[in-house]
């Protein structure tokens, strides 16, 4: 059965919708519920001129990889930098540019050859290396970008920058945008949803901000909704202790029958939303736990995502969440993975860092597409920027070999909803320093995603502080080569 | 009256049409929005070297022979409107592909400005604002003060009428909670209600602001336009101790301290002569910026950004516009230049921050000690002044020599190591704690007595030590002997300066009158000068906001060409003279608003009103909107008696669900909640961790950045908080037992007296008969279930009454439960 179909019976209808007795019946109703983001009807509350054009994919999983994935290590490979391992970096490739003050200036660095072998893969014989068995496994699936390229060198503001589009915190975000302008799909669950992980053993990780999910000058109510790995992964999800079901039941109608004696006196509008939004409450007590339950998932499918999937709080756990709230009508669902900064951890950490992730994100790709869902469904792998094809340490001291960070050229990996799979976009040049062809900016990644989605990048706006602010600022053009 | 306000009254009466053209009102937005992105005060943007944002620029002649870009009188021989109606789809403007489009009532608009002679003007809040005639209303309704009367003269010009008086009850609730964030008790609400006097309501105002609690509720909003938070923000997010400074601003509103001094203090009390402790204290409000400890960070980087935080803020706090646009270029819509901004920018350049580090106590700071703890830091640093003295004359005697010989010359000092004989040659005071250490073990067996007072000595060393410790260090101002150079950075980036530029306040603002070179202290008294068209509007208009919702600018945050305009022009300028006036009283503002009749107005819906002011922009009705989550907690806590009402202090860390903090820094940061008094404080005290802030709070800004306006949403989650949360269930059972155990035996008193206790009013029959069934059916669930009522009364730290019996209180509970989740318990009404 439909997931959201089966869903929306655990909530007793007949509780929910029995309300028209006390004066609100059920259109009136729906039309309520459709005003704050986790609408009851899909078309209803998103902007008047939404889509602008016909939508190729309905969802996107962010698969967001903080610290910054080694391009060098894991996709871009390049047979002149195993050459020319252990020797300077040629100054040409980094004069007038700006690296973090962990490098200052790259003079007298020497380059560092990927730790594992590379191979060609699938039909498409896209390069990826050992480091990610799983993922090679379905390089066919897979668009890769490897000429993107951002402004910023340190984690906080570039990361903004991808989930924002402005590195100083405090504007939009991508989801906040999506929930703004096409509104929520879903009845029971927020249209924009937040799962962190980190990997097992990481010394290094990058803190969460918030301001990643941040609805900025947005109504509030667009931005994400954390899902932590605790007892409850929404806020105050559970009743007290004492209170149960019925009694929660019994409550609620209680505070509408109040409420209603209220609003009819008052005739304050409001008092109908609060109405509604309290039932919402109560529907997303029953949603959110059948949305845990991993129960019904098969054994064969639960293999799939690796052994952490029953672990609350794992990559493979978000990544299956992600396909079951993307199954039930949640929008935007952003997975972020810390523990990828390797200053000095190429030849240990990143191991660890490619087991917790590797296996669940191919899972996932695969999972989506035998439901038919990947069509639909964006899923993009990626980091804030990548990392230096010169070393970071001693050259002499293996075990602590690691890589700086480097915005000039990185890869990134998108799957479905309308991309062209099995093919390799843009390119850098024959260091994996900077792009040489096909350059992708932050902009126009972004503006490429939300033409998947059928919005038109420049006009999905909002007036503030006197100016009408986009999520790609005033640049961004869509990278049409990339699309099917 | 002033000619222009005659304008705009006239205009009002007589509607549009008959009535001249009011350039800054009716012309100007229209320009603004589709014209000045490509023709406008951004040099770079723009486009034909034309500008229509100056009148030089609009009235210039055209390429086109004959013409005029607007030719004053004559619309026939103006470029802008051929421009605007050709059919010729390469010349029509705005260009097709902008997807801007003027329509055909703005088009006749602009014609008929031209025709009637173009007047040209400055955009309204660039004007001084002049203090206007208070119109004369006639009729019937209720007038206390002049806001009555200017809201009354649009009242009736919109055909609406005024709403009756909210009734006491109502009134009591509104203005406790908008004056203190606290609830009346009963008593409080009976001595009101019995008050018979005519200036009852006066008598309540004036007690309120006379109330420590005061400065707590008006604090909040002026800490969130200050960013303060009691960490950094960013990696590491180190905890801060800033609180002293959130103390002196709480308490700036209860010594009602005029707002003048409240500006000079906080922008630049370091350079007032003589700086008092505390008006130094006052500028930690510039040091409340994030602070980016981040691995890898360039540190001239970061010193730009918290420059530009603090130049951005006060143009946001005190100006009302949008500086940061001005980083990278030229403002698109306002007078305000890349040059401008660099110049205000300069003014907070001086300060010896590098941008270094992540200390989150990171120099200039002051150490902050209230006169007790002067006192005991005093005493430990003379006792171990007086220590070190009794080293001293004990080495003399135990180590002696010659007149201007150390003690490690001594005949004595020949069996210790070179290391301890190089500590003793150190006179006593000037040894640290680790060599005291080294010594002491050194002479552990030798010399017993000295033994014993270097212990003393370590000792004191350490408690002084520990003491200075847990005071807090405040982060504050200071300017640096020689002020550095400032450049216009290219699209703003530290590491590309362009041309050098000198300290200025905005060119389109009166200019500081000053021949020596200009200082922060300047711009502060600049600020609240009575020429400065803008700060006193800012002010009143936030005053206002917070007092009904929405602001008489509804941008509070944009004063600027594209800030909507004041839904009251002549009552915005009359409170900000009155301000000025009064010696920028904010006492005095506050008292005459919510003296008002339109404040005191019922907030309920009546047809007229809903229909033509539904967004109650016209103040038909009183203010009803969803308080702040802070205040709905206060209130929970408040009503129940558990509140802690001790002003001031560290902040506290209350109940929040585990491993909120731990999920987001990965461990690094671990939530220790608080036990006893610290869990009943009021929320204003709440530690405010910047990455990832206090769950409790709903709809509040993150802190990292000033904040003027909060959005107000309303949501599942918001629900679910209410519902759920330990605050709420603990303060509903802890309702609940107070009034069982003041009326025991007598049900419907005590669910009277609950319902009373959380909304100020007694319940209609209607609700009485609810919520009788519902404790009944509680009652029944709870009889049921024992174990269920038991786990309920258990939730939070206080223990329940042993004298009531599990399921009745928890029924009794679960009622106020409901009654602190109505509509009418989380509104303002």
């Amino acid at each position: 059965m439909d997931p959201k179909i089966q869903q929306s019976l655990l909530v007793n209808r007949r509780e929910f919708f029995g309300k028209q007795a006390l004066g609100i019946g059920t259109a009136a109703l729906s039309s309520l519920l459709a005003k704050d983001g986790f609408a009851a009807a899909s078309q209803n509350n998103r902007l008047p001129d939404l889509p602008h054009r016909k939508p190729k994919a309905k969802n996107v999983i962010y698969l967001f990889q903080n610290g910054a994935p080694t391009h060098v290590d894991l996709f871009d490979f390049k047979p002149k930098l195993v050459e020319m391992h252990g020797k300077p970096v040629p100054d040409s490739l980094f004069e007038g540019k700006r690296f973090s003050t962990m490098t200052g200036n790259p003079k007298g660095k020497v380059m560092l050859s990927p730790v594992e072998p590379f191979k060609q893969r699938g039909k498409s014989g896209s390069w990826v290396s050992d480091f990610l068995p799983h993922t090679a496994s379905i390089a066919d699936e897979l668009c890769f970008i490897k000429s993107m390229h951002t402004e910023a060198v340190n984690h906080a503001p570039a990361i903004s920058f991808f989930l924002s589009g402005a590195q100083i915190p405090g504007r939009p975000s991508l989801g906040a945008w999506l929930s703004y302008g096409l509104g929520s799909e879903s009845e029971n669950l927020p249209s924009f949803v937040v799962m962190t992980s980190i990997s097992k053993g990481t010394t290094c990780g990058q803190i969460f901000y918030d301001f990643y999910w941040g609805s900025g000058f947005l109504p509030s109510k667009h931005q994400g909704v954390k899902f932590s790995s605790g007892a409850d992964p929404v806020l105050y999800l559970s009743n007290p202790d004492g209170i149960g079901k019925n009694l929660r039941r019994a409550q609620l109608d209680d505070i509408s029958k109040l409420n209603e004696i209220k609003l009819k006196e008052f005739a304050d509008p409001e008092i109908a939303t609060r109405i509604a939004q309290y039932e919402m409450a109560y529907r997303m007590q029953t949603s959110v736990p059948e949305l845990t339950d991993f129960s019904k998932e098969s054994e064969k499918t639960l293999a799939m995502y690796g052994p952490q999937v029953r672990e609350p709080g794992t990559f493979a756990y978000n990544c299956l969440m992600a396909r079951r709230l993307v199954e039930r009508g949640t929008r935007f669902v952003q997975v972020m993975h810390a523990g990828w900064d390797q200053h000095r951890s190429i030849t240990t950490e990143l191991y660890n860092q490619c087991r917790d992730t590797d296996q669940p994100s191919a899972a996932l790709v695969r999972d989506l597409k035998q439901r038919g869902l990947l069509d639909d469904t964006i899923v993009i792998w990626g980091g804030e920027f990548g990392r230096t094809p010169f070393i970071q340490g001693d050259l002499g001291n293996r075990p602590q070999w690691g890589r700086d960070h480097h915005p000039y050229a990185f890869t990134i990996w998108i799957a479905g909803g309308g991309f062209k799979s099995g093919i390799s976009h843009g390119a850098s040049d024959e260091l994996a320093m900077n792009v040489a062809t096909d350059g992708v900016h932050v902009h126009d990644f972004q503006a490429t995603l939300l033409r998947q989605l059928g919005i038109d990048h420049t006009k999905l706006t909002f007036k503030f502080q006197g100016r009408h602010f986009r999520l790609t600022d005033v640049f961004g053009k869509v990278v049409s080569g990339i699309l099917d | 009256m002033t000619s222009s306000t005659c304008l705009i009254f006239t205009c009002l009466l007589l509607g549009a049409d008959a009535s001249p053209i009011n350039f800054s009102r009716d012309i100007l937005p229209i320009l603004s929005d589709n014209c000045y992105s490509c023709h406008g005060p951004d040099e770079k943007a723009r486009k034909a070297k034309l500008r229509l944002d100056t009148r030089e620029g609009a009235f210039a002649k055209s390429k086109s022979p004959g013409l005029h870009i607007i030719k004053p009188g004559d619309a026939s021989k103006s470029e802008l409107i051929q421009r605007l109606i050709t059919t010729d789809e390469k010349e029509l403007m705005p260009p097709p592909s902008s997807a801007r489009k003027l329509d055909k009532n703005q088009i006749e608009l602009l014609k008929a400005w031209i025709g009637q002679g173009a007047g040209w003007g400055k955009h309204w809040a660039f004007e001084t604002p002049i203090k206007p005639t208070v119109p004369i209303s006639s009729g019937d309704m209720r007038i206390s003060n002049p806001i009555d009367s200017f809201i009354l003269e649009k009242l009736g010009a919109e055909g609406l009428r005024q709403s009756p008086r909210a009734s006491r009850e109502t009134l009591a609730r509104r203005l406790y909670l908008d004056l203190t964030g606290l609830p009346p008790n009963l008593e409080q609400v009976d001595s009101f209600i019995n008050d018979t006097s005519p200036n009852a309501y006066a008598k309540l105002v004036d007690v309120l602001l006379a109330s420590p609690h005061f400065g707590e509720r008006m604090v909040w909003d002026w800490l969130e336009a200050s960013r303060y938070a009691d960490s950094n923000g960013y990696q590491g997010d180190n905890e801060r101790t800033m609180w002293p400074w959130r103390d002196w601003a709480a308490a700036a509103f209860n010594d009602n301290l005029s707002f003048k001094d409240f500006t000079t203090w906080q922008l630049a009390g370091d350079l007032l002569p003589k700086a008092s402790f505390e008006q130094r204290l006052a500028t930690g409000f510039n040091r409340n910026h994030m602070i980016n400890g981040e691995g890898g960070r360039i540190a001239a980087e970061n010193r730009i950004d918290y420059v530009m935080d603090m130049s951005e803020t006060m143009g946001t706090i005190w100006l009302g516009l949008t500086f940061n646009c001005c980083r990278c270029h030229d403002h698109k819509y306002d007078p305000l230049s890349q040059k401008d901004y660099y110049q205000l920018f300069s003014f907070f350049n001086n300060t010896p921050v590098d941008g270094a580090g992540r200390s989150a106590q990171t120099p200039p700071v002051m150490e902050f000690a209230n006169p007790e703890q002067l006192q005991k830091k005093k005493q430990l640093d003379s006792l171990v002044g007086k220590l070190q003295s009794q080293v001293g004359e004990l080495e003399n005697k135990l180590f002696p020599r010659d007149k201007g010989k150390s003690a490690s010359d001594s005949e004595s000092a020949k069996g210790y190591s070179k290391e301890v004989r190089d500590i003793l040659s150190k006179a006593a005071g000037s040894r640290g704690k680790a060599q005291l250490q080294q010594l002491a073990k050194a002479v552990e067996k030798s010399k017993p007595e000295l033994l014993q007072i270097l212990n003393a000595l370590i000792k004191s060393i350490d408690e002084r030590d520990n003491f200075a410790k847990s005071l807090p260090l405040v982060m504050v101002m200071e300017e640096l002997p020689k002020p550095r150079e400032t450049f216009i950075l290219n699209i703003g980036n530290y590491e590309k300066p362009m041309a050098k530029v000198g300290v200025a306040v905005p060119a389109v603002l009166p200019q500081i009158q000053k021949d020596t070179p200009l200082n922060r202290l300047d711009l502060a008294q600049w600020l609240v000068t009575p020429e400065n068209p803008l700060t006193s509007r800012v002010i009143v208009n936030r005053f206002w906001q917070q007092l009904f919702g929405t602001g008489i600018v509804k941008t509070s945050e944009d004063f600027g060409v594209q800030g909507e305009r004041p839904s009251h022009p002549g009552l915005l300028d009359w409170l900000a003279v009155e301000f000025q006036e009064s010696g920028w009283d904010v006492k005095h503002l506050v008292r005459l608003i919510v003296l008002s009749e339109t404040y005191q107005q019922s907030s309920k819906l009546v047809p007229a009103s809903a229909e033509k002011d539904s967004a109650n922009r016209f103040l038909s009705r009183g203010p009803r909107y969803r308080r702040p989550a802070w205040m709905i907690r206060d209130q929970a806590l408040a009503s129940s008696g558990l509140l802690i009402p001790q002003i001031g202090g560290p902040p506290t860390r209350p109940y929040q669900p585990p491993g909120i903090w731990e999920e987001a820094t990965f461990g690094n940061k671990k939530y220790v909640q608080d036990q006893g008094e610290n869990l009943y404080k009021r929320s204003v005290y709440t530690f405010w961790r910047r990455i990832i802030g206090p769950t409790m709070f709903f709809d509040t800004p993150a802190r990292q950045y000033c904040n003027v306006k909060n959005s107000r949403t309303n949501t599942p989650l918001h629900a679910l908080a209410t519902l759920n949360d330990t605050t709420y269930v603990e303060a509903s059972r802890m309702l609940a037992q107070r009034e069982l155990l003041a009326a025991p035996g007598n049900d419907p008193v005590v669910m009277e007296n609950i319902f009373r206790a959380i909304l100020s009013r007694k319940p209609s029959p209607e609700e009485v008969a609810i919520l009788s069934a519902a404790v009944n059916r509680y009652q029944d669930a709870f009889e049921k279930d024992v174990d269920a009522a038991n786990k309920f009364i258990a939730v939070g730290k206080m223990p329940a009454s042993k004298e009531i019996a599990g399921k009745k209180l928890a029924a009794f509970g679960t009622l106020a439960l409901s009654i602190f989740n109505l509509d009418e318990a989380l509104n303002k009404e």
